[in-house]
């Protein structure tokens, strides 16, 4: 199964903690000066509206749309989650249209090459966007561990597993007290 | 890299953290397993630290004391040798001609910590020899402390931020936690986890709304009303303790006399809300084994606060939720250490300790302890007061410490004519602020994260923070630069550290005594009332039920409501209430200069409003739009959500151009002072021009920013003339 993160609505302040943890993960360590109103892109989205505050992000799916919909092969399963190799992506913005949460988006980085000793501008480069699960940080997902309130989690296998098991164990109750 | 315990600077949850620093600069923050926190922070607790590293974002640190010898000079930067003469000079000049009670002094409630704000009252009482001195609880909790007092005996919260998570039932009233305490917000979200029934008093559908049990949306300035229909409902139906209010209270039968009148239905019309809701929240209060009731700004920002405070601490008292584990009236606070301020006696009514002016056995105490024949015995003025006092020139001269009255008080007009109409100004501060604009002299003080101290958290645990960083450039603490200026006033003051402040006030203050440094070592925290070295503090207040008032007893108290002040009108329809935002904090000079939290949310910041409003006024969301009242006008971003109720919109005070406060009233309660924030009969109009529009506020911006900075920046250029 692959891993993905879960937001809990009933817990969620709305406050975007999540938000910038996302981005500074995403920083290529520049640190919390880095980030201003242009460069500020985080892969999870906090979305308020009257009834709800959660955050929305990518679900890893099992067969997923923007894996199916991609021309060039960019998306791939890779380490139980779904996962963009940048320098196959060419921006065609597919992968957005065909996500049915939204949480797929396209943005453009400058692209550069170091040749000897100087760096050679390129115009820019597209990428596809989207939650990685902060795969290579040690820690985990950024956003996971920093949420004031834990409205979020890390599903994998067990994590799914012993929250299905809870939920059966719930329901045998409720069906018991229907009985009674 | 290094790692430098503190206490978070932002709000009164009093979230330890390390500061994470490499190479003399701080580059991150991570929680520490407080007793307030335990492992958490929020958005500003994590984000919230690269104003210390002078990022420029919103203005600059302050680098030099700052001086200009007429208004209409530039500043030019001196010594400190000639600040601190400079300021003696004058305010010895101010005392000699119009009397000690011609100067009034601030505290401040951030990051400065308890033991400047001790010296700042010191200062004030035993140099300039009045009681002239205030600080920001003034215009928040002011009202929960006059209330407190009253009733109970005691202003701060009754019980421990811990213990929220243990109560059956919560009753928020008019407190938006998840935006200004996120890590408390936790606590009522695990205590609803835990079985707990949630009520909240609120007419926007806030955070807690969502997740209450019972959400009762009464009108904007019925507060009294619904707190009077409570107390009938629980008299009336007899959900209430007989035997605790026979034994523990007094004032029962004008309590009943008052509110009986005040029945569901007769509340609904004032109220707006279902008479058959009134009724369930009190049989879930009632019902509730232990209960809490948590409130903020929405219940003392009002002409009618400290009626209300009292009224909420009748609901606990009628019901026995005092003076046990789990239950208890929490008026949380809203800036880290604001219950610091008070504790330390910067109020106008108060020693240090909560102890009297008024009374000559303790004015006694301190003149002897402080070397001074005697102390002034009358209460000095309030921080709300003082544009009027010093346009009809009562008030000549003000010591501005770590506050921005010009961004936060209400009526900026007013306090703009009041800044200008006094003889002689100093503005102490880490930074560059639209107060200090005003003032003469200016004197740069170290941040938090470059000095240490003790904070006191919102439920009266005292915390100490250290130092991470050093500052850089010409500046001193707090409390070294007060007592330089004591000094040259012919008052000798010195001290080597925090700690020889804390225990010359720990001596002084009997609640204070046992709370020693070592206590506070790490991770400790010891709330007051702490009178022997071998207890640990006071989780929760009135054990026993005794309650700190002549004959042991609590009052139950009740008035008539009244209706706000300002009247809506064809003019101005819309009723204004000014709230907090997570992002920012205060007047902004920190979160402002902090990279995530600027990026997050900037000028002008929002005014929301009811999808109906917006849409009879022709205003979409995000469009630019006109903010007007009586008092002023500013230009705001409309953000349209049904979150907000109909009739009225709500602006956050932190902003430059979005300025709420040019638009507020000036009325305040009359007991407390504190000012009708909530309250603003308004006017919202749709901006044709979008483009004109988004450009001006990039323009006003930018000549807002460029002037600041540039007194700053001109005054050190000149500078070193002295060095």
């Amino acid at each position: 199964m692959n891993r993905f993160v879960t937001a809990n609505p009933s817990k969620c302040i709305g406050c975007r903690t999540c938000e910038v943890a996302c981005a500074l993960a995403h920083s290529d360590g520049a640190g919390v000066e880095g980030l201003g109103p242009e460069s500020f892109k985080p892969r999870i989205r906090m979305v308020k509206t009257a009834d709800v505050s959660t955050a929305v992000m990518c679900h890893h799916c099992e067969d997923a749309p923007c894996v199916n919909s991609c021309p060039n092969n960019a998306i791939v399963y890779r380490q139980h989650s779904v996962q963009v190799e940048q320098e196959r992506c060419l921006g065609c913005k597919n992968c957005v249209l065909a996500c049915p949460f939204g949480v797929m988006d396209v943005v453009t980085v400058p692209a550069v090459r170091q040749f000897a000793v100087m760096t050679l501008s390129l115009g820019v480069k597209a990428q596809a966007h989207k939650c990685d699960l902060c795969i290579g940080r040690d820690a985990g997902p950024a956003c996971v561990s920093v949420c004031p309130t834990n409205a979020l989690t890390l599903m994998d296998r067990d994590a799914m597993d012993e929250t299905l098991r809870r939920r059966r164990e719930r329901a045998a109750l409720e069906a018991a007290e229907v009985a009674a | 890299m290094e790692k430098h315990m503190a206490v978070c600077p932002y709000c009164g949850t009093g979230c330890k953290l390390n500061l994470l620093v490499e190479g003399g600069k701080v580059v991150g923050a991570e929680p520490l397993n407080g007793v307030t926190n335990e492992g958490e922070l929020c958005l500003k607790g994590y984000f919230g630290y690269d104003f210390i590293n002078d990022t420029k974002i919103l203005t600059p640190r302050l680098r030099n004391p700052m001086l200009r010898r007429s208004r209409d000079a530039a500043f030019e930067a001196v010594s400190w040798d000639e600040a601190i003469q400079y300021a003696a000079k004058k305010l010895s000049e101010i005392k000699a001609k119009y009397g000690p009670d011609s100067i009034m002094t601030t505290g401040s409630s951030r990051g400065t910590g308890n033991e400047t704000n001790y010296v700042m009252q010191k200062f004030t009482r035993a140099v300039l020899g009045t009681n002239n001195v205030d600080n920001c609880a003034r215009v928040c909790h002011g009202p929960s402390v006059a209330g407190l007092q009253v009733t109970l005996g005691n202003g701060a919260m009754s019980n421990s931020i811990p213990e929220i998570e243990h109560t059956k039932c919560v009753l928020v009233f008019g407190y938006n936690v998840a935006d200004s305490h996120p890590v408390i917000a936790k606590r009522i979200i695990k205590a609803k986890e835990r079985g707990a029934k949630i009520i909240v008093c609120d007419p926007r559908k806030i955070e807690t709304a969502r997740l209450a049990d019972l959400w009762l949306p009464l009108n904007n300035g019925s507060n009294m009303a619904l707190v009077n229909a409570f107390a009938n409902v629980l008299i009336n139906e007899g959900l209430y303790d007989k035997e605790y209010v026979a034994n523990h209270t007094e004032g029962f039968d004008e309590y009943r006399k008052i509110v009986d009148k005040y029945t569901p239905e007769y509340a609904e019309a004032i109220t707006g809300l279902p008479a058959e809701d009134i009724r369930e929240a009190m049989r879930i209060y009632a019902a509730a084994p232990s209960a809490t009731i948590l409130w903020g700004m929405g219940v003392t920002q009002w002409g009618q606060g400290v009626d209300v405070v009292k009224g909420l601490s009748g609901l606990a008292l009628l019901t026995g939720n005092l003076g046990r584990p789990n239950v208890g009236v929490g008026p949380v606070r809203g800036q880290n250490n604001v219950q610091g301020s008070c504790d330390m006696g910067v109020l106008p009514t108060e020693f240090p300790g909560y102890q009297k002016v008024t009374d000559p056995e303790i004015r006694e105490k301190f003149a002897k302890a402080w070397g001074v024949p005697s102390l002034p015995d009358q209460i000095g003025y309030r921080l709300t007061d003082v544009p009027h006092l010093a346009e009809t020139g009562k008030l000549k001269a003000m010591y501005v410490m770590g506050e921005d009255p010009a961004q936060t008080e209400p009526d900026l007009t007013q306090v703009r004519k009041g800044f200008e109409a006094m003889e002689f100004v100093i503005v102490q501060d880490i930074f560059m602020t639209k107060t200090a604009m005003f003032a003469d002299l200016i004197l740069p003080a170290t941040s938090w994260g470059e000095h240490e101290g003790v904070f006191s958290a919102a439920d009266r645990s005292f915390q100490r923070f250290t130092k991470a960083v050093d500052a850089k450039g010409d500046v001193k603490h707090d409390w070294e630069i007060i007592s330089l200026l004591a000094t040259a006033m012919g008052y000798p003051m010195h001290y080597d550290n925090t700690r020889e402040i804390w225990d010359e006030l720990r001596e002084l203050c009997p609640i204070f005594y046992g709370v020693t440094y070592e206590k506070m070592e790490g991770l400790g925290a010891v709330p007051w009332p702490c009178r022997d070295l071998d207890s640990a503090g006071s989780k929760y207040l009135y054990e026993g039920n005794v309650f700190q008032r002549p004959g042991g007893k609590g009052l139950l108290f009740a008035t008539e409501w009244r209706p706000p002040r300002d009247q809506l009108t064809e003019e101005f329809p819309l009723i204004l209430c000014t709230v907090r935002e997570v992002g920012h904090y205060s007047c902004r000079s920190m979160t402002g200069n902090c990279a995530a939290l600027q990026t997050l949310a900037d000028e002008p910041g929002y005014v929301t409003i009811n999808p109906k409003d917006a849409k009879a006024l022709g205003i979409r969301d995000q469009e630019l739009v006109w903010v007007s009242s009586r008092r002023g006008k500013v230009i705001s971003r409309a953000s349209v959500t049904d979150r907000t109720n109909k009739g009225a919109v709500y602006m956050t005070y932190q902003w430059w151009i979005g300025a709420c406060n040019e638009l507020t009233i000036h009325a305040v309660d009359p007991i407390a002072k504190t000012p009708e924030y909530k309250y603003a009969a308004v006017r919202v109009e749709a901006i044709a021009d979008q483009v004109w529009a988004e450009n001006y506020v990039q323009q006003e911006y930018a000549k807002l920013k460029g002037g600041l900075s540039n007194a700053v920046t001109g005054a050190t250029n000149k500078a070193p003339a002295y060095a």
